[in-house]
């Protein structure tokens, strides 16, 4: 039983990295209006970001998570200038391939750039254990889960008390009303892609020393997950889009309880599937356009 | 492309048209007799598997418009069914093959049944999966597929009493089967069939009020595209006499993905276009290996940006539109 609720919780703090990348995907999908491939390699960008800060100054977790976070948004304005700038009014699939086809190049030229080979990640935070048995909480995931929360925090207070944030959840209702208003749909899509990717970037960061390790084909199974919990909220609703992740979390780590760890991936994609299949649309209530 | 007039009414007329694809077939399968090095025959046999792999999947993205990312996966699914039919079983190559190809369309209607009513990035995420999941277990299932080791001494077939074993002799199986693939795709697009599948793909919304079973006709496209990707698999195996896990990885579907997105969607030479030229980039990019996939996405992107439809795509249609005036909102996905 035991064994049981220590993978419970180990579930919740991973499903908490998988809420901050569904969050950052539901704020791209949401603001720009078209859906996105290349948020795994985004991911996996600002966790190399945090990796080289790391190696240059030290294990110093405010600073990695700055330098993702910004890493991550400059790579989303270059995603967003090759992706959807020109292609707001053209049929989908265009961008939908476009996005495939930077995500291919990101993937590759990380893997030319970085190596193919794993990097251990130094380590970030002592290892340091709260709880008594086998049942409790590292100290690792007592920052993932305070991280997660801070900053998910700071995003509903953007949205909800700044100018910028009143404005990001215009466009992302309706984007003609929204250039009637007088906003610059342009730069504020603009804006809410990079905010996106940054939140991704983040959460590649704590993945990364979750694992304690990274590898420059992370990105694939990282987007896959970030997908999966984000369709929970038909992919632009933000609070449905966490508890997706969090959902996720818990039944990746049931599931290779009754089997091996290889088989981790298998479970995000029955979840993935039965979500489609039961409630494709998602579980929020319909607000703005769909993608 | 515009033909001069009188070559275009010579063109026309069936007899010379059909005179015309028996010289091509004919030249074709003259090829390996000139003796050429095993390097260049191989390099032809690759071009022939892939113009029925990018073939299949234009099948599948370029004539319904669905979008399958995963094709590799069924790839994969074809090469083990094969490799395990003949080196556990014993089966001869004329059986084996079909099996795979039933195997991969069977696999193909599970992965299609739950996203029948879904659409772009919905079906590509799931085909990504499908894809990835199908790779997982092949790495994991030690005693069907070897695990990490993969599956070695796949024996060559035999057919007629002849034993293919060859580059110059395996070519014949590969033209015999793409050809196959080309004449049966080219009867299914011009038939009921294939008509339901380009409405489709123009508006699905038109299409099924005008009667069109677009549930029904999605799922067959997608089983047809992957029983050939199946059928290309089985065929692969017994040439490669070697395959792994990683042959089947996701950068194998993009691989596939950027020769039809750069050969052209939508029409049946375009992949064909598409496997050429992505072969012989391989083969120029050898040296520097590993910036060839780089080099694929850039052309992916860069023909987005100037001819989404690709090099000889076909031109009126959803594929080929760029923008739309203000307000005209169809063709959303």
């Amino acid at each position: 039983m035991d064994y049981y609720l220590s993978q419970a919780i180990n579930g919740i703090c991973q499903g908490s990295i998988y809420a901050l990348m569904a969050i950052g995907y539901s704020v791209v999908v949401g603001v720009v209006g078209l859906v996105t491939f290349t948020h795994g390699e985004v991911i996996m960008l600002g966790a190399f970001a945090a990796f080289y800060t790391f190696q240059l100054v030290g294990n110093n977790l405010i600073i990695g998570v700055i330098a993702s976070f910004l890493a991550s948004a400059f790579i989303g304005v270059f995603v967003f200038k090759i992706c959807y700038e020109r292609f707001f009014n053209a049929p989908r699939h265009i961008s939908l391939i476009c996005t495939i086809g930077t995500s291919m190049l990101l993937r590759n030229l990380a893997q030319i750039i970085f190596g193919p080979n794993n990097k251990p990640l130094l380590e970030v935070v002592p290892n340091r254990f709260f709880g008594k048995g086998v049942v409790g909480l590292t100290l690792v995931q007592i920052i993932v889960i305070a991280t997660v929360i801070s900053l998910s925090f700071l995003l509903f207070l953007f949205f909800n008390r700044t100018r910028w944030g009143i404005m990001l959840r215009a466009v992302s209702q309706d984007k003609t009303a929204a250039a009637m208003m007088g906003i610059n749909v342009r730069m504020t899509s603009l804006l809410g892609n990079s905010i996106g990717c940054g939140l991704g970037g983040v959460a590649g960061m704590l993945l990364a020393i979750y694992y304690q390790t990274l590898v420059a084909t992370m990105g694939g199974s990282a987007g896959m997950k970030a997908f999966s919990s984000a369709v929970l909220g038909g992919l632009t609703n933000i609070p449905s889009a966490a508890a997706g992740g969090l959902c996720l979390g818990i039944v990746e780590n049931l599931g290779i309880t009754i089997s091996s760890a290889s088989f981790r991936d298998i479970f995000a994609f029955i979840f993935l599937l039965l979500v489609l299949i039961v409630k494709p649309e998602g579980f929020a209530r319909k607000t703005g356009v769909r993608p | 492309m515009t033909l001069p007039p009188r070559l275009a009414v010579l063109l026309q007329k069936k007899a010379i048209r059909i005179s015309l694809a028996i010289l091509g077939i004919a030249l074709l399968a003259a090829i390996p007799q000139l003796n050429l090095k095993s390097y260049y025959m191989g390099v032809l046999c690759r071009i022939l598997l892939y113009t029925i792999l990018a073939g299949s999947l234009n099948v599948i993205n370029g004539y319904s418009g669905q979008f399958n990312i995963g094709h590799a996966g069924f790839f994969g699914i074809g090469a083990y069914t094969s490799a395990i039919l003949s080196l556990q079983l014993k089966m001869p190559f004329l059986l084996a093959l079909p099996v795979s190809g039933l195997l991969a369309m069977c696999v193909g209607l599970i992965v299609a049944l739950p996203t029948l009513r879904l659409k772009g990035i919905y079906l590509a995420i799931v085909t990504l999966g499908a894809s990835e999941i199908i790779r997982l277990i092949a790495l994991n299932w030690m005693s069907l597929t070897g695990g990490p080791n993969g599956l070695r001494g796949i024996p060559a077939p035999v057919l007629f009493g002849l034993k293919f074993s060859r580059s110059q002799q395996y070519y014949y199986i590969f033209l015999v089967l793409s050809l196959i693939f080309y004449f049966m795709t080219r009867r299914i697009i011009q038939s009921r069939i294939g008509r339901a599948w380009i409405s489709i793909r123009e508006d699905e919304t038109a299409a099924r009020s005008l009667g069109v079973e677009t549930m029904r006709f999605k799922a067959m496209n997608f089983m047809y595209g992957a029983f050939w990707a199946g059928i290309a698999g089985g065929a692969f195996s017994p040439y490669f006499k070697f395959i792994s896990s990683d042959m089947f990885s996701l950068d194998e579907g993009f691989n596939i993905l950027s020769m039809v997105i750069i050969g052209g969607q939508g029409t049946l030479a375009g992949p064909i276009v598409g496997a050429v030229i992505v072969n012989f980039l391989t083969e120029f990019l050898r040296p520097i290996s590993q910036y060839r996939l780089v080099v694929y996405a850039i052309l992916i992107i860069v023909m987005m940006w100037l001819r989404p439809q690709g090099l000889v795509g076909v031109s009126k249609s959803v594929l080929a539109e760029r923008k739309f005036g203000r307000g005209r909102r169809t063709h959303r996905r």
